[in-house]
């Protein structure tokens, strides 16, 4: 097994992350997945976001099973926008929910809580709690409760990643899945693809189209191996990648390093990692430096 | 430095004493300088601290007042940050008007304790009397800020004009709690006494403990209200209050009221 002596590029984004608490888990977790539905990439979602992790009763504010989720976008100005769409239809709407600020220490906030308000048309009601204050937004269910205002992460970083070599498709998979295992439920990361993995990674622009933010990474495509520059070894047939979003270094060096050690098994020829030659992010995490703590 | 500063009477304390307790402005201040600070209204004089206790420590906005009497009177008073606790008992305007920090009275306090408070946390751990966190004589809002919660019952009047912020009696409170409240919160596990709410505007008394509903506030619905979890989740965590699930995870019935102001305040009545 190979580590490439290569580094995972990543650039800073904005962060916030929502407490989303229910009657049961299953509600928490339906309003979770419609809050984080179609935000894979900020290349076309405007945002990137998935569930953190499950959170138990004695974690959230009002004692209820819960669900934590962070959402990350390029600027201040787009995660608050983010916010007011997804939480308004997708919270609001979910029986029995209520919306938290999972950061409520950070002092740069985004006040998405107040515009959602205003769907109670002049019913809603103000309440402080520890210095927060909170909304109550009267619904046909009876109450929505959510945060006036959410905790802003300004040095939160998108685009760590690392990539799967394999000998199979199969092989590929069963690595991705088990590096996905490992790093799921760890604090302030997420994976923002389907499941945690993604199967077309992008290089930056295109070869044959003005105009593409991104487009396949030909360089990797095994079917492409003659007629491009192919970055890949003899013997590997499949790619996959892992892209990881994080609070803060610390947490994606420690989410790469668990990932990249269960990724490593039977039929995974080297793990890589994508990058643009350092121009695109100030972020290098330097693959053999994260499993130097392994 | 001193991690506490304790200031212990030196002799009996017989007569009423108005005593200014400022932590925020000991934190620079040496111990003699503390002694020497204008903070005993007596006999209409000012007279030092250092004339009635014995001051400990210095630099520090964590004060520890022991041997406390319901002779002392105003303590906690203006109060904008740092910790204060007393150990005893104390006369009236126990915490008035404080900006900021967190004021914990291990004993009862009299009148007027958290009048016209504007932030931080007053925490009694016995009874409070009458005017509890309600407004000064005269003025149009009373408390605008902050938490009190009161371990004890408290008595008649309490959160008069409250504009904002959260008072909680853990026992009973006594009649025209919440009287012309402009919003804000009062939390009552005990007995909540009569005309409670009355000329409330768009604030919320949330009765766990029974009340007495004027019939001036009018039924809406039957339900479980999340903020109220919140509030008495955040309660047992926050101030450890003896809140058990089942109160948390109760019925109330929501009353909206009162009927001769706009209407938008509330009595939330547990079902029982």
């Amino acid at each position: 097994m190979l580590i490439e002596d290569t580094f995972a590029e990543a650039f800073g984004m904005r962060a916030a992350r929502l407490v989303i608490t229910a009657k049961n888990e299953k509600w928490a977790r339906e309003a979770a997945l419609k809050l984080t539905g179609f935000a894979t990439s900020v290349i076309a979602c405007k945002c990137e976001a998935a569930i953190e992790r499950e959170l138990t009763p004695a974690d959230t504010p009002d004692g209820r099973p819960g669900v934590s989720v962070l959402l990350f976008t390029m600027d201040s100005d787009g995660l608050g926008k983010r916010l007011i769409e997804r939480i308004g239809q997708t919270v609001l709407t979910c029986p029995t929910t209520a919306c938290f600020d999972g950061l409520p220490d950070l002092p740069d906030r985004v006040q998405s809580g107040r515009p959602i308000r205003t769907f109670g048309d002049k019913f809603q009601i103000s309440k402080m709690l520890g210095g927060r204050r909170y909304w109550r937004v009267p619904v046909m269910e009876g109450e929505f409760l959510l945060a006036e205002s959410f905790g802003m992460q300004r040095k939160a970083i998108a685009g760590g990643n690392f990539l799967i070599l394999a000998d199979t498709a199969d092989a590929a998979l069963e690595a991705a899945e088990a590096a996905v295992e490992a790093i799921k439920g760890m604090e302030g990361v997420i994976l923002p693809f389907p499941g945690g993995i993604v199967r077309s990674g992008s290089k930056v622009g295109a070869r044959g189209y003005k105009g593409m933010i991104a487009s396949t990474n030909d360089a990797y495509c095994p079917t492409l191996r003659p007629l491009t520059t192919s970055a890949l070894p003899d013997g590997v047939n499949s790619v996959l990648e892992i892209v990881l979003d994080g609070l803060d270094v610390a947490g994606i060096t420690r989410a790469m390093r668990a990932g990249i050690d269960a990724a490593c098994r039977p039929g995974v020829r080297q793990i890589s990692a994508g990058n643009y030659g350092g121009k695109l992010g100030p972020y290098l995490f330097h693959l053999r430096q994260v499993m130097e703590g392994a | 430095m001193s991690d506490w500063i304790t200031l212990t009477p030196r002799l009996a304390l017989d007569g009423p004493i108005a005593l200014s307790v400022h932590p925020e402005r000991y934190a620079e201040l040496a111990e003699h300088d503390i002694a020497a600070l204008p903070a005993i209204g007596r006999d209409r004089e000012q007279l030092p601290l250092g004339e009635m206790f014995t001051v400990k420590g210095g630099r520090s906005t964590r004060v520890r007042l022991e041997g406390a009497t319901p002779h002392l009177h105003s303590v906690g008073a203006g109060m904008l940050w740092g910790e204060l606790v007393v150990d005893g008992d104390l006369g009236s305007y126990a915490g008035a008007g404080i900006r900021g920090g967190t004021m914990h009275v291990r004993g009862t306090v009299g009148d007027a304790a958290g009048l016209a408070m504007m932030g931080g946390a007053l925490r009694i751990d016995g009874d409070a009397g009458d005017r509890l966190g309600a407004n000064i004589p005269g003025a149009a809002k009373g408390m605008s800020g902050g938490e009190i919660i009161v371990r004890g019952s408290a008595g008649a009047d309490a959160g008069a004009r409250l504009r904002r912020g959260l008072i909680v009696v853990s026992g009973d409170l006594l009649r025209d709690g919440g009287r012309s409240m402009i919003a804000g919160s009062i939390v009552v596990l005990g007995r909540c006494g009569e005309n409670a709410g009355r000329g409330n505007k768009r604030g919320s008394i949330v009765a766990c403990g029974g009340i007495t509903v004027p019939a001036t506030y009018r039924y809406a619905t039957t339900y479980q209200p999340p903020h109220v979890r919140v509030t008495l989740t955040y309660l047992r965590r926050q101030y450890g209050l003896a809140i058990d699930q089942a109160l948390i995870a109760a019925s109330y019935r929501r009353y909206c009221g009162d009927a001769g102001e706009p209407g938008k305040g509330e009595i939330l009545e547990r079902v029982i």
